[in-house]
């Protein structure tokens, strides 16, 4: 009795302690995707400075990458430059997106004067686009295998290493 | 210069509601009932940027935009249910206020109930069992009895 009696109880602590511990270390601003694995949402946004739109079905063939920031976004400021690097350097080979919501396209446009652009710029007027991928603070970027499916989520500002090893899982 | 931008507005588009949950399954709502309703589901969902607030309470920019894509599927006449999985869709069982009682979330709350049985049962017994042995419980007392104290008592009795 007293042997069995121990073991549940510690199998019981145990696994609250576990849960609890799990639970309590988590960011609680970091959201689990349910996307992962999925085709992409749905999009058609036209792009900041022309007239013409640009759809998610486009952008298979090729991994790609979604990022959405927005100019109200420190962190935006700090990864804006590894994201334009990165597009001139794979270019051909991956497709970058920027898609910015709960901003104006003249604030936008002045932003990418300034800073440089690379790749098309998407505006999401009403953050439909947004809501639809789980965006939950900006910046955030979503990683596309050629097939147009979700294989990565990264949340904050990139980073090179970050980018390339994100990228990596989209390439497989 | 106009056409071209009605052309371009034409050709946006975004992430429909029907492409994940299907047409609406309910009435659509309009007026101050609107109002009420859409207050009554934002309050279910949580804010993704704010700590702890739901969308109906939240004043940040993403929170206004969920609003207002609540406001907008329930005058189309989807129901509650649709909404959340809406958003649960996107957000996983981050974005509902009132998680669902399945997985990690049913093992919070059934761990401290099974571990406050388990120890009820416990108690029960052990109170049980020394009831059932009250006389072994006296017996064993002078046992227990310090020898000192015991030798003390002897001397007493004999003078």
């Amino acid at each position: 009795m007293n042997r069995t009696v121990l073991i549940t109880g510690l199998v019981l602590t145990a696994a609250i302690v576990v849960i609890l511990f799990v639970g309590l270390g988590k960011d609680p601003q970091h959201i689990e995707s349910p996307l992962i694995g999925k085709p992409a949402p749905q999009f058609a946004l036209q792009a900041i400075g022309s007239h013409e739109t640009l759809d998610v079905a486009s952008l298979r063939g090729k991994p790609a990458i979604i990022n959405f920031w927005a100019t109200w976004c420190g962190p935006c400021y700090q990864e804006h430059p590894t994201l334009v690097q990165s597009a001139k350097m794979l270019g051909g080979n991956v497709q970058f997106v920027g898609i910015v919501f709960n901003d104006t396209e003249e604030k936008i446009q002045q932003f990418l004067n300034e800073r440089g652009s690379a790749y098309p710029t998407l505006l999401d007027a009403q953050g439909k686009t947004a809501q639809a991928y789980g965006v939950g603070g900006v910046p955030e970027t979503f990683f596309l295998n050629a097939a147009g499916q979700i294989v990565a989520k990264y949340e904050g500002p990139l980073t090179t290493e970050a980018l390339q090893s994100e990228l990596a899982k989209a390439m497989k | 210069m106009i056409i071209l931008f009605l052309l371009t507005m034409l050709q946006v588009k975004v992430p429909d509601a029907q492409e994940f949950v299907g047409p609406p399954k309910g009435v659509p709502v309009a007026g101050a009932m609107l109002d009420q309703r859409t207050n009554e589901v934002a309050a279910l969902l949580r804010c993704p940027v704010c700590q702890g607030l739901s969308v109906a309470d939240s004043p940040s920019l993403m929170a206004r935009d969920m609003k207002q894509s609540v406001r907008d599927m329930l005058a189309r006449g989807y129901t509650q249910e649709q909404i959340l999985a809406f958003f649960e869709r996107s957000y996983g069982q981050f974005v509902l206020l009132k998680p669902k009682f399945q997985g990690v979330a049913a093992l919070v709350w059934l761990l401290p109930i099974a571990a406050l049985i388990f120890g009820a049962v416990v108690v029960f017994s052990k109170a049980k069992k020394l009831e059932e042995e009250p006389a072994a419980a006296t017996d064993a007392t002078p046992e227990t009895v310090d020898p000192y104290v015991a030798r003390v008592r002897e001397l007493v009795e004999k003078s």
